[in-house]
């Protein structure tokens, strides 16, 4: 593997190259909440590699909460349909993306690109697409990628990885496109010295989980055996089920969710004319699983938690993925009205396993 | 970075949100972390309003009535045409139905428009009077007309009592903040005839007969009078008039107790000892439009003061407002009696102070609330100004058709609109910087997102313009400008300004030089007053089913719409949640449990006639537990057959949550 070094005071330079050919995304505390954001970048300055996980998945640069994918005209007299689908082929480069979000990507890929049908929409955010993740040297209260094994540290996927050693950035290349940029950018070369210095701050890192990331635990190896096959007990998820306050959050704030809807909103200014959008889902909400005739199979709200945590802890998703759905992130348990984010949830469930 | 904070205006918790934009158009919403109301959560409504923000159903051009249909006109020829028609009247005859859903900038610009510009109090909020019924009970007894806690201290109250709302669907993340400190260890105790999610995650539920809540608060409080359980301190040192209360005690005997209210004695005596064992204590009841009524209210505020559980860190009586403005609305004087901030019309001080700063008279003759005098076939009224109406049907078609004149001002397409002679548009909430005041008195400034269309007036210019025609020149520059008036004339926003507003999460009020960062909870050290005990009535009917009648039907709301919300309705995500309740009861439904579904014979989704002295309708049944036996649940919005049917029970109506109505249930 080719390795690099940057110095800190140069690491803008990477977005600042990026910046000629793509749209740049990346994390930015905005300021009057103190919130991180993974977005746009207008202002480069405005990149801050060592803000806190970003609040919303970065997943919307690919799979936006609402988007015009099709505009479509119906004209009556010649009975004929004009449809234009509207993508946005724009080549995007994500700076500073957290371990666990890339991770969550790489489920998104799988879903939308890896099955038999391949989404059009997803397809053409993702493609062109240039990665630098940032590995996270101290975890943050809600982690637990540790648990997912998504974490604190990428391991592939990304064209460019950093890892802060103190006073540089050790930039380890991924791909060709990544390799180009480096020697573009006419970086340092790195050695195995600073390979083992990584690693020992990866490790350092995984050890903070312990006194740090003190808002989430979740042993998940245990409980995707049990949510496999079913033997969770009912009891365990209508005591769940109850506490959900269908809000849709946990699905929205996830990075390796993938529901959706489509919409048809026309026009009132011109007759036969709509515009097809798809926004985020939820499969929390009674009305996403219905289907026509009025059989919903997942009536029951516990039914519906249980399909998502099914989701993200089952063998038999993980099998679509590669890897467990839950990338350990930890947001849906900041977001959550009913104190149901998946580390309580997994905690529940081992409870009654330990019972 | 497109993230622009904000404030969600669909309901009165008032969450922080961030919108994000892309070509002067809304696409995304995101929840505010570090939000002290909301602390990163939304609701499924709060989580879909970009949806509504871009939809394609606005009003974005000034219309008036010609040949039977309507012509686009400009602003000038429509403002024009409405204050020709105006003036043709006497002030009686005008009226103002204002939006519980405006700016306290636009709602307190149309007080003004109406009083200072056409002269006239018939000026009320488009809901009904639930709310005005729970500040007048805390104004009278503490001189505050608000919520006495604050959200953010819920988590302190080791009791909770929920008194008879949907807390987590009305006011999700209120509800949420309480389903955290019961998981905390607070004592969490939910008093409903219905049980409710919030019932299912309290440590105990009080499943009340319907109708008979006041009667439970009474029980309640007895408890603690005769087992000697009250604040002796804190009543000799804050409380007085404590006689006028004591009376009710003797009212209810000690063995109709569990009779009347279908709750065991024993139970509701541990609940006493509980609150009143507790350190700090809240309670939430609903406020709006189908809130508990005046009397209820009396009690359940009468019951916290006697355990001392006012006015303390952790404690509050806290009406629940379901609508983002509704108590902004009263604050800016949506009411035939009231100026800003509570101050009556009648105080000819405040009159005098109005006078001078809009250097006209404020009219003296009382006014009379709109929904009043539609229902009331002899009224004067003959015009109509009505801004954004939030229901999804209008009531009182008829009288609205008969009226001279109506101009309907307003954002979003409305079925209102349909009955208007001049429709003029104005922008959204996030087309212009306004200020909202949630239900714990919080006002927070949403600042502008996105530029309205090409030529669309936001509110604040629109009423200046209206003003000018009428003749009076008002001269704000700024829609800021606006509030710094509002200051000037209303004590408890005295310190508020935009520029203040413009970082941080908002203020509570009130907000004056002794409390320049606002106030979040009433504080009894601080109030320099004793608190009064409320005088409330000893009537207790309590409604009983009879022979003819066996069923008591409660009605009210159900989860993700509240009285088919006009808002709602243009969203695509919680309008499919709707929709899904709808595919299953197309014609709405009356809740029923499972050994009443039994005798009347039918099964789920099966029609019933639902009977009442007053006239029927056809529904579906739904069986569910969560509803006792004789007893029936209507949610009101959910078809416009259920509406109607409700509209022949107009004391009904009146009564709010605690209402019900004796029926018969039959299969057909
Ligand atoms: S979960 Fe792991 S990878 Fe994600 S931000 Fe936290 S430490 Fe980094
Ligand atoms: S399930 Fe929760 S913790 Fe896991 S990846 Fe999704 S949001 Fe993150
Ligand atoms: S975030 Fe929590 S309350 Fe909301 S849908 Fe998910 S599990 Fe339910
Ligand atoms: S609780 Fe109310 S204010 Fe908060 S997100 Fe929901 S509708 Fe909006």
């Amino acid at each position: 593997m080719t390795m690099f070094l940057i110095k800190k005071a140069d690491v803008g330079k990477i977005a600042q190259e990026l910046s000629r050919e793509y749209e740049v995304y990346g994390p930015m505390i905005e300021k009057s909440s103190g919130q991180t954001f993974f977005d746009r970048v207008e202002d480069l300055a405005e990149i801050n590699l060592a803000a806190p996980i970003p609040s919303n998945p970065p997943k919307a640069v690919v799979f936006p909460q609402m988007e015009r994918i099709l505009a479509y005209e119906y004209d009556r007299t010649k009975n004929a349909v004009k449809m234009e689908p509207d993508y946005r082929v724009v080549p995007k480069a994500l700076v500073g993306l957290r371990p666990c979000d890339l991770a969550g990507m790489l489920c998104l890929d799988r879903f939308f690109m890896g099955q038999e049908f391949v989404d059009e929409v997803y397809l053409n955010h993702r493609k062109k697409m240039f990665i630098v993740t940032n590995t996270c040297i101290t975890p943050f209260k809600q982690c637990f990628c540790v648990c997912t094994d998504s974490g604190p540290a990428a391991k592939e996927g990304y064209d460019l990885n950093l890892t802060d050693l103190g006073g540089e950035f050790l930039v380890e290349v991924g791909s060709e496109k990544g390799a180009a940029l480096a020697a573009k950018l006419g970086l340092a070369p790195a050695g195995d010295p600073h390979l083992a210095l990584k690693n020992e701050k990866v490790d350092k890192s995984i050890a903070m989980f312990e006194d740090i990331a003190v808002d989430s635990k979740a042993w998940i190896s245990r409980v995707m055996n049990r949510v496999t096959t079913g033997f969770a007990k009912e009891e365990v998820w209508e005591y769940i089920g109850d506490q959900c306050f269908e809000c849709g959050a946990c699905t929205f704030v996830c990075p390796s969710c993938s529901c959706f809807n489509i919409a048809d909103v026309s026009n009132p200014e011109c007759a036969g004319c709509a515009d097809r959008l798809r926004t985020w889902d939820s499969c929390s909400y009674e009305g996403y699983s219905r289907m026509a005739g009025g059989h919903n199979p997942r009536k029951p709200v516990e039914d519906r938690r249980n399909k998502r945590f099914f989701c993200k802890l089952s063998y038999s998703q993980m099998k679509k993925y590669l890897r467990p759905g839950c990338v350990g992130c930890g947001r849906c348990a900041w977001v959550c009205p009913g104190d149901i984010g998946l580390p309580n949830v997994v905690t529940y469930v081992r409870r009654e396993i330990t019972r | 970075m497109n993230q622009k904070p904000g404030v969600c205006t669909f309901c009165g918790t008032g969450c922080g949100h961030f919108i994000g934009t892309e070509n002067n158009r809304v696409t995304r919403v995101y929840p505010s972390q570090n939000h002290p109301v909301s602390k990163g959560r939304l609701c499924v409504r709060g989580w879909n309003i970009h949806e509504l923000l871009d939809t394609p159903e606005r009003i974005k051009k000034p219309l008036v009535r010609a040949d039977g249909g309507y012509t686009e006109s400009s602003y000038e020829d429509a403002v024009a045409r409405l204050v020709e028609n105006l003036k043709k009247y006497p002030p009686e005859s005008i009226g103002f139905l204002a939006s519980p859903r405006s700016s306290n900038e636009e709602q307190y610009l149309l007080m003004k428009l109406a009083r200072a510009a056409f002269r006239t109090n018939n000026i009320s909020l488009d809901s009904d009077s639930g709310h005005r019924a729970s500040l007048n009970v805390l104004h009278a007894g503490t001189g505050m007309a608000g919520m006495l806690g604050s959200i953010e201290e819920i988590r302190k109250a080791e009791f909770i009592l929920v008194a008879g709302i949907d807390i987590t669907r009305q006011n999700p993340i209120i509800g949420s903040e309480i389903h955290m400190a019961a998981r905390a260890g607070a004592m969490v105790v939910t008093l409903d005839s219905r049980r409710t999610q919030i019932a299912k995650l309290s440590k105990k539920f009080l499943q009340v007969n319907p109708g008979a809540n006041k009667l439970a608060i009474l029980a309640l409080a007895r408890t603690i009078n005769d087992e000697n359980l009250s604040d002796a301190a804190f009543m000799s040192a804050h409380t007085e008039g404590f006689d006028t209360f004591r009376h009710a005690f003797g009212l209810l005997p000690d063995n109709e107790v569990s009779d009347k209210t279908g709750i065991p004695a024993e139970e509701i005596k541990a609940v006493a000892r509980d609150l009143a064992k507790a350190k700090s204590a809240m309670v939430f009841f609903s406020s709006g439009i189908s809130g508990l009524d005046e009397d209820t209210i009396g009690y359940i505020y009468n019951l916290f003061l006697m355990a001392g559980k006012i006015g303390r860190e952790g404690c509050g009586v806290n009406p629940v407002a379901g609508l983002n403005n509704l108590q902004g609305g009263y604050d800016m004087g949506l009411a035939p009696d009231l100026l800003t901030g509570f101050q009556p019309l009648a105080d000819e001080a405040v009159a005098k102070k109005f006078a001078a700063e809009w250097k006209a008279d404020v009219p003296s003759a009382p006014g009379t609330p709109v929904y009043e005098s539609l229902s009331n076939p002899s009224s004067k009224l003959k015009a109509l100004v009505v801004v954004d109406h939030d229901e999804g049907i209008v009531r009182y078609a008829d009288a609205i058709r008969n009226l001279d004149f109506v101009a309907y001002i307003g954002a979003f397409k409305n079925p209102f609109a349909d009955f208007a002679h001049v429709v003029l548009p104005i922008a959204t909430y996030v087309q212009e910087d306004a200020t909202f005041t949630n239900t714990e008195r919080r006002i927070q400034l949403s600042m502008k997102k996105i530029e309205p269309e090409e030529g669309l007036l936001p509110g604040w210019k629109l009423y200046t313009m209206i003003a000018g025609k009428a003749g009076q020149a008002w001269t704000y520059a700024k829609v800021a400008d606006v509030m710094e008036e509002i200051a000037r004339l209303t004590p408890p926003y005295a310190g508020v300004s935009h520029a203040k507003l413009s970082s941080g999460f908002g203020m509570q009020w009130p907000v004056n030089e002794k409390n320049p960062k606002g106030t979040g909870r009433f504080d009894v050290a601080k109030a320099g007053r004793k608190l009064s005990f409320y005088k409330v009535s000893d009537v207790f009917e309590v409604p009983s089913a009879k022979e003819q009648y066996p069923f008591l039907l409660m009605v009210g709301k159900a989860q993700h719409f509240w009285h088919q919300n006009n808002l709602m309705k243009k969203t695509h995500i919680p309008m499919r949640e709707y929709n899904a309740t709808l595919m299953d009861y197309p014609d709405g439904y009356v809740e029923i449990c499972p050994q009443s579904a039994k005798e009347i014979g039918v099964r789920d989704r099966w029609p019933v006639r639902v009977v009442s002295p007053h006239g029927e309708m056809r529904v579906a049944a739904r069986v569910s537990d969560d509803v006792r036996p004789n007893t029936a649940y209507a949610p009101y919005f959910v078809q416009e057959m259920i509406s109607r049917f409700l509209l022949g029970h107009t004391e009904v109506l009146k009564q709010g949550e605690d209402a019900t109505i004796p029926v018969r249930i039959e299969k057909v």
